[in-house]
């Protein structure tokens, strides 16, 4: 239970960094992707009631503060979700190098979510210059996010005091 | 039999999805944001007034103490004295013409209400900022929103507490301007944030045989639509580069809009009706 108040309370401050950090230009106005983060920790961790229940939340939070429709978050966060936890068995997934590889590839693939969904219900122009430098800018971004979030996560989890199911410990 | 519920399962949920994301009309999405933003307003404005005591903190240890506050107030005395400006220089133009045509026309008054800025966008797809005051505080849609450097942009998204503010450069922003010194009409449009970080916005359908110089100033002309959009004569920024092009009917022009997002921590929204609010 205790995790589970981490977890919705963590994605509540991930929202709230996301919210205060300054865009980049050099990475095409894109955020880094903390709530994507969030969802892709879940997803990598936690068995498939947990994830889904981050992934809600995450893009609830994320679609609601956003101006436009409902959507992007929506779709995105259950897409990358599922993905990263159909190969979370198959993989070391505390090693910075495969949290790298898949912030890089869970934001790059929400960037080329957005983009259809903006572009297909023309809410938003479509540039391929400013799309391409979003697509790489986001993939920078997710890879030095993840390993941050799972750092983070992973050091709160820690201080949680243990549950004790054995008489004898 | 468990995979083809699995599926079963996953595809239902694909179609819900992509339900909420193109069928839900915006009124109804527009109630379920201002849900979510109402639990995370008091958040973003407790972040948002940490991060002002911050700087100001920050300001105060370098030496400039009580100069904060005072810049402060007296930004806001700016505002409020260029709004009656404008609002004279209008009642001046009214009276040259009512002199002409001895008739009298209702001059309609407009409020300012201050807000602070909670927040920006969260994904940085859109040019917006989120300010601390709703409907509940007399804000409407397609409200002029405007700070001591000029247009800041319009509202759009109102829900009971905040509002979403739509800025110059985003490229859904258009708003009705004219060159002040050549007098001539053109639609400025945004043109997002260019790789150094500076808003771009543009300046079309400007008559093709007047003469437009960089550094004209270009204000808002007062003709948008929506009653408390776009006042006559509030500073948008000046015109940085002219594009003619020969075969067409118009010329057009990159503008610097003025009221930069990075220095925004409060600002001013045009109230239409003129009433007092709280």
């Amino acid at each position: 239970m205790m995790k589970r108040f981490l977890m919705l309370g963590g994605i509540f401050v991930g929202a709230l960094v996301q919210l205060s950090l300054p865009p980049w230009p050099i990475f095409g106005g894109i955020k880094p992707p903390v709530l994507a983060s969030f969802a892709l920790y879940y997803a990598l961790h936690r068995s498939p009631r947990g994830m889904w229940i981050a992934v809600f939340w995450a893009a609830l939070l994320h679609d609601g503060l956003d101006l436009g429709g409902f959507g992007p978050a929506l779709i995105g966060f259950p897409v990358i979700g599922v993905l990263a936890h159909r190969v979370r068995l198959e993989i070391f997934i505390d090693g910075t190098v495969t949290q790298m590889f898949f912030g890089a590839v869970g934001a790059m693939l929400l960037t080329f979510l957005t983009l259809l969904i903006y572009s297909a219900s023309g809410q938003r122009p479509f540039h391929f210059g400013h799309a391409l430098l979003r697509l790489v800018g986001s993939g920078l971004l997710g890879m030095v996010t993840l390993p941050l979030v799972s750092l983070t996560m992973n050091t709160l989890e820690n201080i949680l005091p243990k549950k004790r199911g054995y008489g004898w410990q | 039999m468990v995979l083809g519920n699995r599926k079963l399962i996953y595809a239902s949920i694909a179609a819900l999805l992509l339900i909420v994301a193109f069928v839900i009309p915006p009124s109804l999405s527009l109630k379920g944001k201002g849900a979510v933003r109402g639990i995370m307003a008091p958040a973003e404005r407790s972040t948002s007034g940490l991060g002002q005591r911050l700087s100001e903190a920050a300001s105060a240890i370098r030496g400039m103490g009580g100069a904060v506050e005072k810049n402060r107030e007296l930004s806001h005395e700016l505002v409020r004295v260029q709004a009656e400006l404008s609002q004279l220089r209008d009642a001046d133009a009214d009276n040259q013409r009512l002199r002409r045509a001895f008739k009298f026309q209702h001059q309609q008054s407009r409020t300012l209400i201050p807000c602070d800025v909670i927040s920006r966008s969260i994904g940085g797809w859109w040019n917006t900022v989120r300010v601390g005051k709703g409907k509940a505080d007399g804000i409407r849609e397609n409200h002029a929103v405007i700070s001591p450097d000029g247009l800041v942009g319009k509202t759009i998204e109102v829900a009971k507490h905040t509002s979403e503010v739509l800025l110059v450069c985003d490229p859904a922003c258009r708003i009705s301007a004219r060159i002040k010194d050549s007098d001539t009409y053109g639609l400025v449009r945004g043109g997002g944030i260019n790789l150094r970080g500076h808003p771009i916005a543009r300046m079309d359908f400007i008559d093709k045989d007047t003469e437009v110089l960089v550094g004209d100033e270009v204000v808002t002309s007062g003709l948008s639509g929506g009653e408390g959009l776009s006042p006559k004569g509030v500073h948008i920024g000046y015109i940085v580069k002219v594009h003619k092009d020969n075969s067409g009917l118009f010329q057009s022009a990159e503008i610097a809009p003025s009221a930069t997002v990075s220095l925004l921590d409060y600002l001013f929204v045009v109230s239409a009706d003129g009433e007092k609010v709280p």
